[in-house]
């Protein structure tokens, strides 16, 4: 009876321990959605909307993805380019497998569905420890980043799948939502925030001060302002853009401030000096700034890996008898180069915007152990074509502990209140009022000519659409997304007309490419809908 | 395979040691004053048995009976003696006042056939029911391998073994009659001594193959089923050595040697480099203004100096591996212990592995109804070191600078390329890593007696302590101008309990075994990184990271479960007709709370031995047939955890410069996730023919998965790219063929072959319920579940070709592709499946001969049918900026290649360059010889076996690459930092017993 005895023993103290429980499976280590109920979740998941947000600008495993935006246009060529943005010039080679499209598709939904997440959240949920003003600021803000995207989505594909809400399991017959629709979504989205969301200087505020790189109205009422344009609601959106200037919060940098005021430089380039660009570092002029910081500092000081310098500046270093400085702007690899319609012809004489500050042309060699040290680099041999070509200074950025410069490390100017003016008058323009749109550009040109009136004014007789798209690539080099800029506007075939660099010319462009493709992979995941494909694409 | 060879036989073949033995005799004789004297014999043939141990019950008075048989010793009359010898069941006998006893010993039959482990518990070979294939000896020794898997690599049919990795302490992968599971793991579930290593976060490579005795493979749905939702990918069993009765036996087995490149990818020379920038220049339609891409080779150029990158990043390997093991028992208790230290230095800089074992394997009877015994490992892991980057070294400029005026590595050695930084970047890096398996597994075993004679229950345990480490930094010498530290420490702790009860009975000639299971099982897994960077200086490495300026941190924890009850029965008639069935209910914390946790498998097994048929006398040629079949149903649960819970990931971006906490989307859960089903039959022949001197296994299977644990790809307009769902099937079908022959018999020389042929065929039945393809995610029905899916290459435009009516807009030097659909451009339509990635054979051809005390062992392997993309054919637009190797043409006006690009090509379709990667190697080639007794004798040794083994010799393939077998990742992806070439190595080995 003993060895009986033992023997259930053990077998009654191991099968103890196994409750019903014991398969129960609980995540230590991560958080689900329910587990947002308080003001310090929804915060966590703005914060985690912005985060998905800057993916679309820090995606790095292609290091060409932002000449996507610019090459193959009026203002922009291939310079050192990698090879996604190949297609954006080899028109002919942009196919519904195209990484591009696909890239933009993609990284846009995901933050469409991080905006769902929270939205369904607010609006579903009782969440009895949230103020009815805080739940519609935390909704302004998920929908002005929906409708961001949504906005970038109808821009560059047209008709669309509308995912309103969170999706909660797999979901493969999705159609495509026709623009119209998608558009009213949008406006919808953006007069929410119009109405909700905080006054700029109202903005919360953490230990660091306000937190102005969270949305503000005039962020939602800019955006709206572009979306009417592009519904050809010309008087809507001169209304809502008016309400920008009218608000008084905001002015056109006139005068030199920040930083680097005791250095040579003009009062344009300062607003673009990291450490000036934001509101609370004495930018007026600024509605949106993207903040980052430097990781060595600051945990987290950006996603990804922000290529904007790689891509905008001048890969001089590769000149023997150049290195690294941060005057030059830091390593740039010149990936695309400043087209030479704009850097020849496109400026008039006395336009700050143009100035050596603003758009540096000449290299000199800068190694002192160099024996041509201080002489003028010439042109010469097929790579000067890149290593010193003329750049904006916009993305300079230079970090002494990194001349590598993997990342950029640079604010991104999102929104900025020159461009209010020209959107001002791109919407006057759709009304046919071109003495107002002539004064919409006035406005600028009073800052960008110091000789103004001398310099620099224009009349209504020059108000054309081509006028203002000429005037938004003197302004906002740099800082638009020029192909939406154009195909908004349908403009991109003629307006790519005007850029006729030699090397790596742009070939194949026809009124197809005003829409890009749809991912041939998201028609083939989507096996219970039919997603139909823009005309003239092949898959 | 466990097979006991007698002791008697070994030593009868000796006259030396018999004359030893008559030396040692007289002093046992001389030792007594009241003697009992006596004889030993066995049973059946009467001959003595020599070496026998004789135990006075209850005392440690005793001898061993000499080279007659006979012993004396001192005891009283009433004494009773304990009689035990390897092979024969104990006799315990009364003395009686006798002083002249002849004991009879009976053979344990069950030792003496050859047994074979079959998971909770063991079953005689001729019994067997399943598919089971055990590995041979000659593959478990003398073979300068790490891990187990290495040595069986093409020496086990249906076993496919594939070493993507030759980084020293790398384990390779391992598939069991094909892929059955699209995403969920596919590898076999892997037991130890009756613990499963497979989910405690253990692996082979805790276990030296030094102390391995055996390992059986278990593939067909009745072998595997009683391993429930673990057993869908086979299971492989392996039993550690164990102590036996009788005198200690000192073992040591070591090696030592060289190891260098099995394959030589060789780079550019200067002059070759040089002519390939002209052309990519001239291809780019670019101006040349240099001879060489970048300033910082011209000094090297203009004073023709060349540099050979592969050589300056390699250095000889140096292999060698010791394993010291006691074993042996007493009466009561047996042991085995073993020390075991293996070294290898890799043949690239800073690629080391030291592994440092200790193993004690007890048992003992505690009482004649109570057993007892544990198993204890610790094994340690060290792969430090700085490594250099091969991928890196192979993309050098021969005019590249690899030293700066000071003698450091210059960081960019051609300047200014920074895309390329020297191969030696992190060479000087501080990196430890670092791993320990603390391994605990005890049992205890109850026998019955009296009316429940028969029923035994077994409590088995085991422990897992799994601590991990991985220190690093990089500063100043690696380009990291602030210096960057972190430390990573894991710890994963298991354990499994497991109540086993069998119970067998013989009726006349029926013979019944029950065996019944309830285990649960447990894996707690944390770890935690800290970080830290911008250190003053690199003095302190990653010692003290609270000096840098910025600290990060992170960490994560997780926790599995899993409980299972089973129940086989196994009956024989006459050892003729052969039964199994068994089911199994398994259930698992990684599925979803709207499912049940719980899957149920039942599986039968059939089997003939027709050879002990009377009516099969008559064939005297024949010395065994038996006839198997089997059917039955698996599980695979082996997907990560928490897959059934839609998660928040959490991230950082920064508010006026204040890092803040910010919650996005993470993964899609599934809650009503359940396991995958693998359903299949078996149908085998075991044959013997000619004396055994041909023997042979064939068997043939199907199986079914339904149910896949599918991760199936979404559209990403719902903010995800995948979620899991059970959907799907797959199908495997294949042959297994293995044959055993001893093609020439002599006294002298011996030759003998093992044939191994495995050929699967896999294929997807259907994934969504609609027999449809899905295109996004490669997957076609009919076809294997990975493929190769792309265009057709049918040569390179020449200069001058029509390219308007195929593809308009290629250019001379472009990769001509085949316009399928004829449509007169090249489309994603023009894609088709060009083959399959997995070997649609392998095979193994083991031949050895032995000629006195020489034994020479060849084996070769092979992979056949399988294609794989060539990372060495796809520089995309980084041809013109690199060195690149010899065998990797190039396309020019001149040479008009049909086969690459120019240099200017970018793949902007992103082809995938897929080649055929089949291979045939010359695996490994042994000769040993086996020193004669009385060579050695003088020396105290039993036993001197020294041999010689070369690996990986000679590769036959038409792949164009490193290896046709090695993963080689493309700069900036996998684990290109750890591109390691396959080694052939040449090793010198010893292996002694001591008297």
């Amino acid at each position: 009876m003993k060895k009986l005895y033992i023997a259930l023993t053990a077998l009654t103290l191991t099968v103890a321990s196994c409750s019903d429980s014991y398969l129960d499976e609980t995540p230590y280590s991560s958080y689900t959605s329910d587990a947002i109920t308080d003001q310090l979740g929804i915060n966590a998941s703005i914060v985690g909307i912005q985060n998905s947000f800057s993916n679309i600008y820090t995606k790095s495993d292609r290091q060409g993805w932002l000449s996507v935006w610019q090459v193959g246009t009026d203002v922009a060529s291939a310079g050192g380019y990698e090879s996604i943005e190949v297609p954006y010039y080899n028109y002919e080679k942009l196919t519904a497998s195209d990484l591009g499209a696909s890239s933009i598709w993609s990284l846009c939904y995901k933050v469409i569905n991080n905006t769902n997440i929270l939205i369904d959240n607010l609006e579903q949920n009782e969440l009895p420890s949230v103020t009815t003003e805080n739940k519609n600021k935390a909704l302004g803000e998920a929908k002005f980043f929906r409708a961001y995207c949504y906005n970038m989505l109808a821009t560059l594909f047209g008709d669309i799948p509308l995912q309103e809400h969170a999706v909660s399991s797999a979901k493969t017959d999705y159609t495509r939502t026709p623009i119209a629709q998608v558009n009213e979504f949008i406006v919808n989205d953006l007069a929410f925030g119009s109405q909700n969301l905080p006054d700029i200087d109202d903005v919360a505020s953490n230990s660091g001060g306000k937190m102005y790189s969270r949305a503000n109205k005039y962020m939602a009422m800019q955006l709206l302002g572009e979306v009417y344009i592009r519904m050809n609601e010309g008087a809507k959106a001169e209304a809502v853009l008016k309400q920008i200037i009218s608000s008084n919060k905001f002015s056109l940098t006139k005068a030199r401030y920040g930083k680097d005021i005791a250095k040579d430089g003009d009062y344009y380039h300062d607003m673009f000096i990291y450490g000036n660009q934001r509101r609370g570092q004495g930018n007026k002029e600024t509605i949106w700034t993207f903040e980052l910081e430097n990781p060595s500092s600051v945990t987290g000081g950006y996603t990804g890996a922000p290529q904007h310098r790689r891509v905008w500046g001048a890969a001089y270093h590769n000149v023997k008898g150049m290195v690294l400085c941060d005057s030059l702007g830091g390593r740039g690899l010149g990936r695309l180069r400043l087209s030479s319609w704009l850097t020849k012809s496109l400026y008039k004489d006395g336009d700050i915007r143009n100035s050596k500050y603003n758009i540096h042309r000449d290299f000199y060699y800068n190694d002192p152990a160099n024996a041509n040290f201080g002489k003028k680099i010439p042109f010469q041999g097929a790579d000067t074509l890149y290593w010193i070509c003329p750049s904006t200074t916009k993305w300079y950025c230079f970090d002494e502990k990194d001349t590598y410069g993997w990342s950029s490390i640079k604010d991104w100017q999102m929104m900025r209140f020159g461009e209010t003016y020209l959107l001002l008058a791109e919407a006057q323009l759709l009304q046919s009022h071109l003495d107002d749109a002539a004064a919409s550009i006035n406005e600028l040109r009073k800052r960008a000519f110091v000789n103004y009136p001398l310099q620099g004014q224009v009349s209504a007789s020059d108000i054309t659409l081509d006028f203002i798209l000429d005037e938004r690539a003197r302004e906002l080099i740099g800082e638009e997304n020029r192909r939406m800029t154009l195909m908004r506007t349908k403009t991109l075939v003629n307006r790519a007309k005007l850029n006729h660099d030699q090397k790596y010319p742009i070939t194949g462009l026809s009124d197809t490419h005003l829409l890009l493709p749809i991912p041939l992979s998201e028609i083939q995941l989507n096996k219970d809908g039919v997603l139909d494909q823009n005309p003239g694409y092949t898959n | 395979m466990y097979q006991v060879y007698l002791r008697k036989d070994k030593l009868s073949k000796s006259i030396l040691v018999l004359l030893v033995f008559m030396l040692l005799a007289p002093l046992n004789l001389m030792a007594q004053n009241q003697a009992i004297k006596g004889v030993v014999k066995d049973s059946k043939t009467n001959e003595p048995l020599i070496g026998c141990s004789v135990l006075v019950k209850g005392t440690s008075t005793g001898t061993i009976t000499d080279l007659n048989g006979e012993f004396s010793l001192n005891a009283s009359g009433k004494s009773t003696l304990v009689f035990s010898f390897v092979g024969y069941n104990e006799k315990v006998v009364a003395v009686e006042g006798q002083t002249n006893l002849t004991i009879l010993m009976v053979e344990n039959s069950e030792m003496l056939e050859e047994v074979v482990v079959v998971g909770y518990g063991v079953q005689k070979k001729s019994d067997i029911t399943g598919s089971v294939t055990s590995i041979s000896k000659e593959r478990l020794s003398d073979l300068p391998v790490t891990n187990v898997l290495q040595a069986i690599q093409g020496a086990a049919a249906g076993i496919t073994v594939t070493q993507t990795s030759s980084v020293p302490g790398d384990a390779p992968s391992v598939l069991v009659r094909g892929q059955n599971s699209i995403n969920a793991n596919s590898g076999p579930y892997i037991v130890v001594d009756g613990i499963p290593i497979s989910k405690s976060g253990g692996t082979l490579n805790d276990i030296s193959p030094n102390d391995i005795a055996s390992m059986e493979i278990l593939k067909d749905a009745s072998a595997v089923a009683i391993y429930g939702t673990n057993g869908a990918n086979g299971v492989i069993l392996i039993t550690t050595k164990r102590g036996t009765s009788g005198k200690p036996v000192i073992r040591y087995s070591g090696y030592a040697g060289v190891e260098g490149y099995a394959h030589m990818l060789t780079p550019r020379n200067g002059d070759e480099y040089i002519e390939k920038f002209k052309w990519y220049k001239q291809q780019r339609g670019e101006s040349q203004d240099s001879p060489v891409p970048n300033y910082g080779e011209l000094d090297n150029y203009n004073n023709g100096n060349e540099t050979d990158w592969i050589d300056a990043v390699s250095q000889t390997g140096i292999i060698q591996d010791h394993n010291l093991s006691i074993s042996g028992g007493a009466e009561k208790i047996k042991y085995y212990v073993s020390a075991d230290y293996t070294n290898e230095k890799g043949i690239l800089k800073g690629y080391q592995y030291k592994r440092f074992g200790l193993r004690s394997n007890i048992d003992a009877n505690v009482t004649d109804f109570l057993t007892i015994g544990t198993s204890l490992y610790l094994t340690n892991h060290n792969k430090d070191g700085g490594r250099v980057n091969l991928l890196v070294a192979s993309a050098m400029s021969p005019y590249g600078q690899m030293y700066n005026a000071d003698g450091s590595y210059k960081i960019y050695p051609m300047e200014p390329e920074q895309l390329f930084a020297t191969p030696f970047l992190n060479y000087g890096n501080d990196v430890e890593r670092r791993s320990f398996n603390v391994n605990a597994n005890g049992y205890a075993e109850v026998k019955f007696g009296g009316i429940f004679k028969g029923l035994k229950y077994k409590l088995n345990v085991g422990y897992t302590f799994i601590p991990t480490r991985t220190s690093k930094y990089a500063g100043r010498s690696a380009n990291d101008q602030l210096g960057t530290a972190s430390i990573y420490n894991s710890e994963t702790n298991s354990y499994t309990i497991e109540n086993i009860v069998t119970y067998s009975k013989d009726f006349g000639k029926s013979h019944f075994d029950f065996t019944g299971l309830y285990s649960a099982q447990e894996r707690k897994f944390n770890e935690s990184t800290a970080g830290a960077q911008g250190f003053v200086n690199d003095a302190l490495s990653f010692n003290n990271l609270g000096s840098g300026a910025t600290q990060t941190s992170k960490s994560y924890a997780d926790k599995y479960n899993a409980l299972s009850q089973m129940g086989r029965l196994n009956y024989s008639y006459d050892s003729k007709y052969l039964a199994t069935v068994t089911v199994r209910r398994d259930g698992s914390s990684v599925f979803g709370k709207d499912s049940s946790k719980y899957g149920v498998f039942p599986s039968v097994a059939l089997g003939w031995n027709i050879y002990n048929e009377g009516f099969m006398k008559k064939f005297e040629w024949l010395d065994n047939l038996k006839i198997r079949a089997s059917y039955g149903k698996s599980g695979n649960e082996a997907i990560s955890l928490y897959q059934s819970i839609t998660k928040l990931s959490n991230n950082r971006l920064p508010f006026s410069g204040i890092s803040t906490i910010g919650l996005s989307a993470d993964n899609l859960g599934n809650a009503g996730l359940n396991w995958e089903t693998t359903t299949g039959g078996n149908i085998g022949i075991d044959f013997g023919i000619f004396k055994n001197r041909i023997m042979g296994t064939i068997d043939v299977y199907k199986s079914n998965t339904t149910d896949i644990l599918l991760k199936r790809s979404l559209p990403t307009i719902t903010g995800y790219e995948n979620v899991y769902n059970n959907m799907g099937e797959t199908s495997n079908h294949g042959i297994e063929v293995t044959l055993n022959t001893h093609n020439i018999k002599s006294k002298d020389f011996n030759w003998r072959s093992t044939i191994i042929f495995a050929a699967n065929k896999n294929k997807l039945v259907d994934l969504y319920g609609d027999k449809q393809d899905d295109l996004g995610n490669r997957w076609f029905i009919g076809h294997p579940i990975s493929v190769i899916y792309d265009y057709v290459m049918e040569g390179i435009w020449q200069v001058g070709e029509d390219v308007s009516k195929q593809d308009p807009t290629a250019k001379a030097g472009d990769i001509k592709f085949a316009d399928l659909n004829g449509d007169h451009v090249i489309t994603a339509e023009d894609k088709k499946i060009l083959g399959q990635t997995a070997p649609k054979w392998t095979g193994g051809l083991t031949n050895t001969f032995t000629y006195k005390e020489w034994s020479l062992n060849i084996f070769l392997q092979t992979a056949q049918g399988m294609l794989k993309n060539n990372p060495d054919y796809s520089y995309a637009d980084e041809a013109g900026r690199r060195n690149t190797p010899k065998e990797v043409g190039y396309w020019t006006s001149e040479n008009k290649s049909q086969t690459r690009p120019s240099l200017a090509y970018t793949n902007t379709r992103g082809y995938g360059y897929a080649n055929d990667a089949s291979y045939l190697r010359i695996k490994d080639v042994t000769l040993s010889y086996n020193f004669r007794p009385e060579m050695i004798s003088k020396l105290g040794l039993e036993n001197l076996t020294a041999y010689v083994s070369g690996r990986n010799l000679y590769t036959f393939t038409d792949w164009v690459g490193w290896d046709p077998e090695a993963k080689h990742d493309t700069r900036g992806s996998g684990s290109w930092e750890d591109n390691y070439p396959v080694v052939r190595s040449f090793v010198f080995g010893v292996n002694i017993t001591l008297k």
